[in-house]
């Protein structure tokens, strides 16, 4: 079996290898497109749907989270259309909203392109991306925490609500934690639905130079797909 | 019972078992579906072999507990063979009489005969009555001659003979062939075309295959798969035995819901008496098709009727969709092929197998054929399972079938597909019922229910009712389901607290969109059609709410006011010393009133009044 394909981004042709996600391949190219939940060496849950791209099948466009989707032969990828920008913008507004005080949260939702959130804010302290369980899970073997409860209810926990032994505290969940990274000078209150001054002062900064980003190890230099 | 080894073996214990049948002269048919088991009808079983016993016609009157019939609001219902006559809303008490009278006498007992309620006239069998007469029954029509229990019941009115047939007569292709001329598509709600899903699971690379069966129906108001299950299980073991003769499986489960005791009882019991006799096991009716089927029980969430959850929870991890970027049919139970589909759907294969696929392409729509199932509920008159071809119109449905209005009220629109579907005004209700027609109306087929809603049913409330289903049965894993309906919700619930603002219709619909294009799997997709069909619909009662702080429907108890008529209120006081709030307040024989500031609206001094002194605002 051949063992690179060739597939179609945004009009540029890219070759990589097969079994790579849409996600890696588009980051290889210098596509960036946002993500939360995704960590190249974990497996991929598309919990965040932040990664949403446009997938051209039998000449409809269906929308699916880049980093479930495997490359294929001949594929067409949009990463960066108006409606795509549109449903992630509103994404990372709900996420905004959830969790208002993380730096990490609150810079996705900048360069997603949200200015105002219409939602009452929640101090939520997990997005549920699952980066945490993942780590403790794939990583090392240990599932000394997993999700716990439905809907609403669902919460990173131990089993059973107490650390087990098994549980060294090596603090990787902690490491990949969106929430722990720099903490902004907030806290937003309830009834200030919208963005703090200093994440809006950076978005004059992104719009012209593509800064680094908590996301993204690609660093300046990309025109990057999250200004828009 | 013998070990059926060949097809020969099959058909003579049919003829066998058909010959008895004849032997035994009257049989009284009672309904055990969930309908007439909420109605009493254990009772009135008891009451009829306790009576038969007595009388000494045991051995000469035969008593059949079956499926559901259908008639669920006219239950406990009861037939009685030959004759076909039909009794409704049998008491234990009646059945003294049904005895020394029908069975003995052969005479009729008027009382217990349905009412035509347009002629006002007593009719004697079912097919005088416009709610069967009306409807296209070929798979509930089964449940009436079979004792949900027993497999020769099944056997001797036919049973198995499409099996039969498909391994003596068909090669694999020939039955995916034939599935797929017949245009039969997926009754769990997705509406994929059968033929196809099947072809692609044979054609997918892998050793081992295997079939499901979704009985993981959860939808508030909707039991199709239930009744079916209960009522007829050996039907979809034998539409799974042909299945998996047609992609190549060795093993099936059945996925049923804990919740319904009765359907893992029958299918446990179905799957135990099919090893019995061979026809699940090795070498199937000698024709070398090895095939087992294993009943799990579901605990309880609805998620786990997406498939791939279902899978998930097969496999004994938590029941969490998976993104379907890879199509079950190529990965799916422990990552190899499988064809999952619906208790209706496999029931309608052998039918299929049996009566040619032409037979059933003849029925239904362009793009939607067969029957199709329906569970109507809500305020109509004749609650219970309708069976029609694809294509009838929601109006046939509702006002034909259903006989309109339970009370006489207007009907103001119906809601089908349950939670995930939509609601369609009376003005859509002369569209036909199919797949495609729905979905383009902002609703959709769904699973099959379909509940009416009248002039006293808010619409905001209805879309507040779904969405905290559906935000309470959301797994969590995706932000756009988890938050998104959360969010919805949370909007929904401001506008029927009176706290709603204009600008908030639109960030609803921009949210439902995001949901929809954005989620997980396909309950988020769905989720929010209700809020954007009855957005789509009846905007004017979301403006009500907002712009004139009132509920049209006098249902959201934050816009609503309890007065009581001066004028009709006698002052008896029953209202008074119902009311858990003491908010009621009056001397006897004079009008009462009510305070405001300390009524909750529950509603009990509504429902206490014999004046109808109490009048909501």
């Amino acid at each position: 079996m051949e063992q690179y394909v060739t597939l179609t981004m945004d009009g540029a042709r890219a070759r990589v290898p097969r079994g790579t996600s849409v996600l890696d391949a588009a980051m290889e190219y210098g596509i960036c497109i946002p993500h939360l939940c995704h960590i190249p060496y974990l497996s991929d849950m598309g919990a965040c749907r932040l990664c949403i791209v446009e997938h051209i099948e039998n000449g409809r466009a269906k929308v699916t989270t880049s980093c479930t989707l495997r490359v294929q032969e001949g594929m067409v990828i949009r990463t960066n259309t108006e409606k795509i920008r549109k449903l992630r913008r509103n994404i990372a507004e709900l996420l905004v909203a959830e969790a208002p005080n993380s730096r990490a949260v609150q810079d996705i939702a900048v360069r997603c392109g949200v200015k105002e959130v219409r939602y009452p804010f929640r101090n939520n302290d997990c997005v549920l991306c699952g980066r945490c369980v993942r780590v403790c899970t794939e990583m090392w073997g240990a599932r000394a925490i997993g999700f716990v409860g439905r809907g609403k209810e669902r919460h990173v926990d131990f089993p059973f609500g107490v650390r087990p032994d098994f549980c060294k505290q090596c603090s990787s969940c902690v490491d990949l934690c969106p929430m722990t990274i720099t903490p902004c000078d907030g806290p937003m209150k309830p009834g200030e639905e919208r963005l703090c001054g200093k994440c809006e002062s950076q978005l004059q900064v992104t719009e012209q130079i593509p800064d680094t980003c908590v996301w993204c190890d690609l660093g300046m230099g990309f025109n990057c797909a999250r200004q828009a | 019972m013998s070990r059926l080894a060949a097809a020969e073996d099959l058909e003579g214990l049919r003829a066998s078992l058909a010959a008895e049948r004849e032997r035994v002269g009257t049989t009284i048919v009672v309904c055990g579906g969930p309908g007439c088991q909420a109605a009493g009808c254990r009772a009135v079983i008891e009451a009829l072999e306790e009576e038969l016993d007595k009388e000494g016609l045991a051995e000469s009157v035969a008593v059949r507990v079956t499926g559901c019939h259908g008639f669920c609001e006219q239950g406990p219902v009861m037939v009685i063979e030959p004759g076909n006559v039909f009794y409704c809303r049998v008491k234990p008490e009646d059945v003294g009489e049904i005895i020394s009278s029908t069975i003995r006498d052969g005479e009729v007992i008027e009382r217990l005969l349905y009412t035509d309620p347009a002629s006002g006239e007593r009719v004697r069998t079912e097919s005088e009555i416009p709610f069967y007469r009306l409807q296209e029954r070929t798979l509930l029509a089964l449940n009436r001659q079979i004792d949900s229990s027993s497999m020769t019941d099944y056997i001797a009115v036919g049973g198995y003979s499409a099996l039969a047939k498909v391994l003596r007569d068909c090669d694999p292709e020939a039955v995916i062939r034939e599935i797929t001329a017949s245009g039969l598509r997926g009754r769990g709600g997705g509406g994929f075309p059968t033929g196809r899903k099947w072809a692609s699971c044979r054609a997918a690379p892998g050793d081992e295959r295997y079939v499901i069966c979704n009985a993981d129906e959860g939808d508030p108001g909707a039991y199709m798969d239930r009744s079916i299950l209960e009522g007829n299980p050996h039907l979809v073991l034998e539409g799974m035995l042909i299945g998996a003769w047609a992609i190549g499986a060795a093993q099936g489960y059945i996925y049923v819901r804990n919740e319904y005791p009765l359907a893992v009882e029958h299918a446990r019991r179905a799957v135990e008496q099919a090893r019995e006799v061979g026809l699940l096991g090795d070498n199937v009716l000698g024709s070398g098709l090895c095939f087992d089927v294993e009943v799990a029980r579901g605990g309880g969430a609805f998620v786990c009727g997406e498939s791939t959850a279902l899978m998930a929870s097969l496999e004994g991890k938590v029941g969490e969709p998976r993104p379907k970027d890879v199509h079950t049919v190529e990965e799916g139970l422990w990552n190899k092929p499988t064809a999952l589909n619906n208790v209706e759907t496999w029931a309608n294969v052998p039918l299929i197998m049996q009566n040619g696929a032409a037979w059933f392409a003849g029925k239904g729509t362009k793009g939607s054929k067969g029957t199709k199932i329906f569970a109507l509920t809500g305020r109509v008159k004749n609650t219970g399972l309708v069976e029609v071809a694809m294509g009838t119109s929601l109006r046939e449905i509702v006002f034909d079938i259903g006989g309109g209005g339970s009370d006489g009220a207007a009907i103001k629109a119906v809601q089908t597909g349950g939670p995930s579907g939509g609601c369609l005004p009376v003005e859509k209700f002369d569209l036909p019922v199919d797949f495609d027609t729905l979905s383009e109306a902002g609703s959709m087929v769904g699973s099959g229910g379909m509940v009416v809603m009248d002039e006293r049913t808010c619409m905001v409330d209805v879309a507040r009712y779904f969405l905290a289903f559906l935000q309470d049965e959301s797994c969590g894993k995706c932000v756009p389901c988890r938050v998104g309906i959360d969010r919805m919700l949370e909007i929904v619930t401001d506008i029927t607290e009176g706290r709603g603002r204009v600008e908030q219709l639109d960030l609803l619909e921009e949210l439902g969109e995001t949901v929809r294009e954005t989620s997980l799997c396909a309950l988020g997709k769905t989720a929010p059609n209700p809020v954007l069909s009855t957005l789509r619909y009846f905007r004017e009662e979301y403006m009500a709410h907002i712009v004139e702080g009132r509920c049209p429907a006098g249902v959201c108890k934050a816009l609503v006011e309890y007065v009581i008529d001066e004028e009709r209120c006698t002052g008896c006081g029953a209202c008074l010393r119902a009311c858990p709030r003491e908010a009621i307040r009056g001397e006897s024989k004079q009008p009462h009133t009510i305070d405001a500031e300390r009524c909750v609206r529950c509603g009990i001094c509504l429902s206490e009044c014999k004046y109808e002194a109490i009048v909501v605002k």
